[in-house]
């Protein structure tokens, strides 16, 4: 199984960065700069990831020779199960990331744009994160500051805050923006998952 | 099938007519590239790409010496008027809360300021201010970039990111809005080490302290006022005049109703050296114009007030032509803002000459988009324009100075009329308005057309705003005493001015 899935997810980081470069329109510098940060995890992204992802575990099992150097020095497991204990709500890092964990997130994926000076956004984050609980491990939360992401903001066409898109696949699927009430949270999570 | 046809057909001409479009522009990448992300270059960007031209803005922020940084949105948005406004708001209430008690209002304890929760307030809204401009920008399809934008040539823009990329843009015609930042006394020792300017003072996330704030431009005034009146021990340091430009009169009772207020002031004096003791504190070392001595005492934090400088360095001006005042180093510019080279414009604080005023670089950055994109020929008038100074006790004004109108039209021809009043509010409250005064300079004679319009007491903007007005349509003397104020205001003492300066009489209003 190992060595199948192994293959598969190289092939999808591959996909992933090209996406990127293409949708970035990089220049050849920085898309070996892009190369280098994807393939080799940055010692700053190893301390940001808490201990049991396994997004993280999987990368290393995939990734060449540089990551496995590091790994001995982490106390971070080696074998975890490939979909259990998955990280559920995150803060998306930069864009290399966002690629990574949402648009190639095998969950669905609930990403909630917000800022520090927006009320509002400060009440539909914890309903958020309740709803994304209930969901039990189905559906993960991708949190974006749009000041320290405005570029990727605007990308996804976000104007006023808070926006939540739901994506699925790489795929915009539905969004909202305002404040939601509780039910209307579990209405629209259930409807992503697709129950 | 019609239907269908129809369609394409128009899909054809409209295309054509596009095509025809980027065939006069040349291959120029854009029909107009504006440099500068302030309230000029983005009012300018937005207005044209509204009139169908093809806009790119370049902003970038050279940190400050201390090493902030901002996003989108120039001075104005970010170091300047609103942050500034809002800091004078955190002291004007500070002072209301004094008040209220004389009021009524039941205060249970000493009143304290905490600066980390105002800062991050008002560092909330900027960035939100930031995040309106960019979604604004992509709303109206101006393309934005993050880059110091350089002249290559008259046509060439040449722009570096933060990480030392480089691009290159080429436009039919070039606009240059890149605005000022504040000077250094690079001349006095630890000055640039241990000093910081109107750049820093509305990002610290910790209060400045015990402060010292040098220069007496209305910067220095303003920040030296909200910091008294959110309690931080304050000094101003000036060397020779305060709020040179302005009416001196109406400076004057600025000044004083700020050392009235708990601001202290240190005139005639010429900072000579500021240094950092084991303890952390500054120690400054002045000279006494008047005595001659020299003067020691310790601050948290000095803050230089002593002018700005525009931002041309860097642009490659001198390589491409455009000419530039030797004093000044600003960008000398015809009424219609071009500039010594055929497509190069420029406007807002870089031009010689022109006020360093938000809504004048807003109007101006406009009116050319307009032209440039064949829509008017409508030039920007920088006459009457009105402005005011957010000190403690606010001064608004439109027009000329009395100096100004004295030097202009002789002394003999000019009729001076003035009222010391006293807000309502201050009754109550037992506050001094001593510094609350009216001025208004006429021509002699006739309707006694006005010259100048000066008002000092609260709410000066707001009640200079709506005369401003009238000044601009002509307005006279007579014109204000048919005018029925609105009572009770203190606007109104306006409409009711009748005591000249020549008559000698006491100018002080009495009663209802």
């Amino acid at each position: 199984m190992g060595g199948h899935r192994r293959v598969e997810r190289e092939k999808e980081e591959r996909q992933s960065h090209t996406e990127v470069i293409r949708r970035k329109n990089l220049s050849p510098m920085a898309h070996r700069l892009l190369v280098r940060r994807i393939w080799t995890l940055s010692v700053k992204d190893l301390r940001c990831l808490p201990a049991s992802t396994s997004s993280f575990s999987t990368s290393l099992r995939s990734s060449t020779t540089p990551l496995s150097l590091l790994s001995p020095k982490r106390t971070l497991p080696r074998s975890l199960p490939h979909t259990s204990r998955r990280e559920v709500s995150f803060n998306v890092q930069d864009h290399e990331d966002f690629t990574e964990r949402v648009i190639n997130s095998e969950l669905p994926v609930l990403i909630d744009f917000h800022a520090q000076w927006c009320g509002p956004c400060k009440i539909l984050g914890p309903r958020l994160e309740k709803a994304v609980a209930k969901q039990k491990g189905k559906v993960a939360m991708a949190k974006v500051d749009i000041d320290d992401h405005t570029d990727l903001a605007i990308e996804y066409g976000v104007s006023a805050v808070p926006t939540v898109i739901a994506m699925r696949g790489g795929d915009v699927i539905d969004q909202f923006v305002g404040i939601k009430d509780d039910e209307a949270l579990d209405s629209f999570v259930s409807k992503l998952v697709g129950q | 099938m019609a239907a269908l046809c129809r369609v394409r057909h128009r899909w054809k001409r409209t295309n054509c007519i596009q095509l025809l479009t980027r065939n006069l522009t040349g291959t120029f990448d854009y029909d107009l590239v504006v440099i500068g992300g302030g309230s000029g270059g983005l009012a300018c960007s937005k207005e044209a790409a509204q009139l169908g031209q093809k806009v790119a803005v370049l902003d970038y922020v050279e940190p400050s010496v201390k090493g902030t940084k901002w996003g989108i949105g120039g001075t104005c948005v970010n170091v300047g008027c609103i942050p500034k406004k809002l800091m004078h708001q955190a002291a004007l209430l500070g002072t209301a809360l004094k008040d209220a008690q004389k009021y009524g209002w039941q205060i249970p304890g000493p009143i304290s300021h905490d600066w980390s929760t105002m800062a991050e307030a008002v560092q909330n809204h900027v960035r939100s201010l930031n995040w309106g401009h960019r979604v604004q920008l992509q709303d109206k399809e101006v393309k934005y970039l993050n880059v110091k934008g350089s002249l290559l040539d008259e046509h060439t823009v040449k722009g570096s990111t933060r990480t030392g990329k480089e691009i290159m843009l080429t436009a039919k015609n070039i606009v240059i809005a890149t605005g000022g930042r504040p000077k250094y006394p690079t001349h006095i020792p630890g000055a640039v080490e241990h000093g910081i300017t109107s750049d820093d003072i509305f990002w610290l996330k910790e209060s400045p302290g015990k402060t010292l704030v040098v220069g007496a431009s209305y910067v220095a005034l303003e920040c030296a006022g909200f910091l008294t009146g959110i309690g931080l021990e304050t000094t101003v340091m000036v060397r020779s005049i305060p709020l040179r430009g302005f009416d001196q009169q109406m400076a004057g009772l600025v000044t004083d109703y700020m050392e009235a207020y708990g601001t202290k002031f240190s005139w005639r004096s010429v900072p000579k050296s500021v240094d950092k003791l084991s303890s952390g504190v500054l120690q400054v070392t002045w000279t006494d114009e008047q005595t001659g001595k020299d003067q020691r005492d310790t601050f948290d934090s000095v803050l230089w007030a002593v002018g700005r400088a525009p931002e041309t360095k860097t642009l490659g001006l001198e390589k491409v032509g455009v000419k530039l005042n030797k004093e000044s180093g600003k960008i000398l510019v015809a009424a219609d803002e071009s500039t010594s080279v055929p497509n190069i414009y420029a406007f807002g604080d870089i031009g010689e000459g022109r006020p360093e005023l938000t809504p004048t670089a807003i109007k101006a950055g406009k009116l050319l988009a307009r032209r440039l994109a064949g829509q008017t020929n409508e030039l920007m008038n920088y006459d009457n324009v009105a402005t005011t100074v957010f000190t403690p006790l606010e001064y608004g004004c439109v027009g000329l100075s009395e100096e100004e109108a004295e030097s202009r039209h002789g002394k003999d021809s000019i009729e001076v009329y003035h009222a010391f009043y006293k807000p309502l509010e201050f009754t109550v409250a037992e506050r001094d308005a001593s510094q609350c005064y009216i001025k208004v300079v006429c021509k002699r004679g006739g309707d006694q057309r006005i010259l100048g319009l000066h008002f000092t007491g609260p709410n000066a903007g707001e009640v200079t705003q709506g005369f401003a007005m009238g000044f601009q349509c002509g307005a006279t003397l007579t014109h204000l005493k048919e005018t029925v104020g609105i009572h009770p205001t203190c606007a109104e003492e306006l409409t009711k001015v009748n005591v000249s300066k020549r008559s000698g009489l006491d100018a002080t209003v009495t009663g209802c």
